[in-house]
This record gives C-alpha cells, sequence and structure tokens, in this order.
C-alpha cells in the first residue's frame, strides 16, 4: 500500500467554501427535509438566524474540500475509499452566505488487514476566524490492485 | 424539558438509486461505489451502496424534527458498521430510525442514542447526538 505513514500529521492549506441559499436548497431537497429554515431568509430571520441555516451534516460539503486535497496526495481514488465513521461537534449553524475556510489535518495513518485507516480532522471556521463546525473521520482505503471481489 | 428514557418516535425512510443519484450531486460526493454496479462489485460490495452520510443526513433529519430546531444540533456521530444495498427497483430500502434520550447534562444538553435499521441490521452503530432539548413540548 502505498500511503506513507510518515504523513501523519500534515496540515494542508485551508480550502474556501462558499455558503450559497441554492446550494442549501438543493442539499434540503436531496435528503427530503422540507424545513422552511434551509430556505426561507424570513423564516430563518423570525427564529433568530440571520439568513437561511443549512441541515447540520451540510457540512460535509466544506469537509470533503479537504479531503479531496487529501485523496489527491495520497494519489488514491474514491473508488478505494469507503467512510468508517464520523463526527460533527458545531459552534453553530451554517448559513447562507458563510465564507468558510476549512483546514485539514491527517491525524493518522495506521495499517489494518492490507487496507490504511485515515485519522482526518477538519476544522471548519467563518472568514473572520470564528469556529462553526469540527469534523472528524476515519477513511478506509483499499489497495489499488486489489483482485475483483 | 426532555428526561432520561424518553423516546424519539420511530421514523421510516425509503431510499432509491434515485435518491442516491440526487445526493451524489447535491452533496458533491460521486464517489462511484454509490451509483455503479461495476465498481461496486469490484470493491467487495454487495451493490449499489447508500453514502453513509445520506444515512446520517436522514436520521439527522428525525433529531432536528424532535428539537424544533436545526440549530440544536449540537454534536453527531455515528460509525458506518453495515453498508445500506439499494437495489435498482422502484422501492429501494427502507431504513428505521429511532432514539432514546440517555443523558441530561446539568447544562441541559441532552444525548441522545439512535438505533439504524435496515430488517434486523444495524447500519449505524456508535450513532449518538447531543442536542439543546426541545422548548414547550
Amino acid at each position: 500500500m502505498a500511503v506513507d505513514p510518515s504523513l501523519a500529521g500534515r496540515v494542508y492549506p485551508p480550502q474556501p467554501y462558499e455558503v450559497s441559499r441554492e446550494k442549501i436548497r438543493e442539499f434540503a431537497d436531496a435528503i427530503g427535509d422540507a424545513d422552511p429554515l434551509y430556505r426561507d431568509p424570513k423564516a430563518a430571520k423570525e427564529r433568530g438566524y440571520l439568513n437561511v441555516i443549512a441541515p447540520p451534516t451540510f457540512a460535509m460539503l466544506p469537509v470533503l474540500r479537504g479531503f479531496d486535497q487529501l485523496v489527491a496526495e495520497l494519489g488514491v481514488t474514491y473508488a478505494q475509499v469507503i467512510h468508517v465513521n464520523q463526527r460533527f461537534v458545531h459552534a453553530r449553524p451554517i448559513r447562507a452566505g458563510d465564507q468558510l475556510l476549512t483546514t485539514t489535518t491527517l491525524e493518522s495513518v495506521r495499517s489494518a488487514a492490507g487496507n490504511v485507516l485515515l485519522g482526518i480532522r477538519c476544522e471548519i471556521a467563518a472568514e473572520s476566524g470564528e469556529p462553526v463546525c469540527e469534523a472528524t473521520a476515519t477513511l478506509l482505503v483499499r489497495p489499488a490492485d486489489a483482485p475483483d471481489g | 424539558m426532555a428526561d432520561v428514557g424518553d423516546t424519539l418516535a420511530e421514523q421510516q425512510y425509503q431510499l432509491t438509486r434515485a435518491d442516491l443519484v440526487r445526493y451524489a450531486g447535491a452533496s458533491g460526493d460521486v464517489n462511484p461505489i454509490h451509483w455503479s454496479d461495476r465498481v461496486a462489485a469490484a470493491a467487495g460490495l454487495p451493490g449499489v451502496i447508500a453514502h453513509g452520510m445520506l444515512t446520517m443526513a436522514l436520521v439527522g433529519r428525525l433529531l432536528t424534527e424532535w428539537a424544533g430546531d436545526p440549530g440544536a444540533l449540537v454534536e453527531y456521530r455515528a460509525r458506518f458498521s453495515h453498508p445500506v444495498v439499494v437495489p435498482d427497483d422502484d422501492d429501494g430500502v427502507t431504513l428505521s430510525v429511532a432514539g432514546v434520550v440517555t443523558e441530561v447534562r446539568d447544562d441541559g444538553l441532552v444525548g441522545v442514542d439512535l438505533t439504524v435499521t435496515v430488517g434486523a441490521e444495524k447500519v449505524l452503530t456508535q450513532a449518538r447526538a447531543v442536542v439543546r432539548p426541545p422548548v414547550a413540548r
């Protein structure tokens, strides 16, 4: 397996993600959630939010930008990758208009039964530096040359 | 106020291949194991599987509906313990999601344990959330 264990501890350059109302609506539609707080700025403001907010797992969109960096550097493809676990700690909901910056750290690299387990932490912050969400995940990477089946 | 032992009424969520395609587009997660039988088989999977994050999102709906506010979800975690295979037919697969309050903290935050199954199989384990409790319920 080509993943170099010495890469553990690597911090990747922050990746921008601009949150749009349309993307939040599209995401809410895709998960079948009709909550007006995801669509209607007026409804969101009445509940004390500055703009429409995103469903909690929308945080995965900026996180994927971080995963993309790491997967590219490790020279693997997503077809080799299985999502093992995921955790989010939200400081506040993501909202439309947020200019997010996601800093990804490859926290651990270890071998398990011919595969590699990657421990990843993504810190999502607003442009001001205000923390928005911390996301941690484990990805399992299968060898590229595994026989089919 | 929530009490330990309070339950979140069980919900069923149906997923078809069309839902996976829509989620792939909306999320940007275009991993082919979620839409290609060929790639899923090569990865050793029994068939095309749902995105773990789509399952987590559906469970999130139960949580945010119960809390009455999506902003009430403080912490949310799960382990994708068993793949959710989605057959290429009109019915797809049905997820059953239930929750129970297991902890009420001094600061008012509430711990919820979640059970997410397809048939008899648990598809998420260690599925847990920390939520600001619902008001006026």
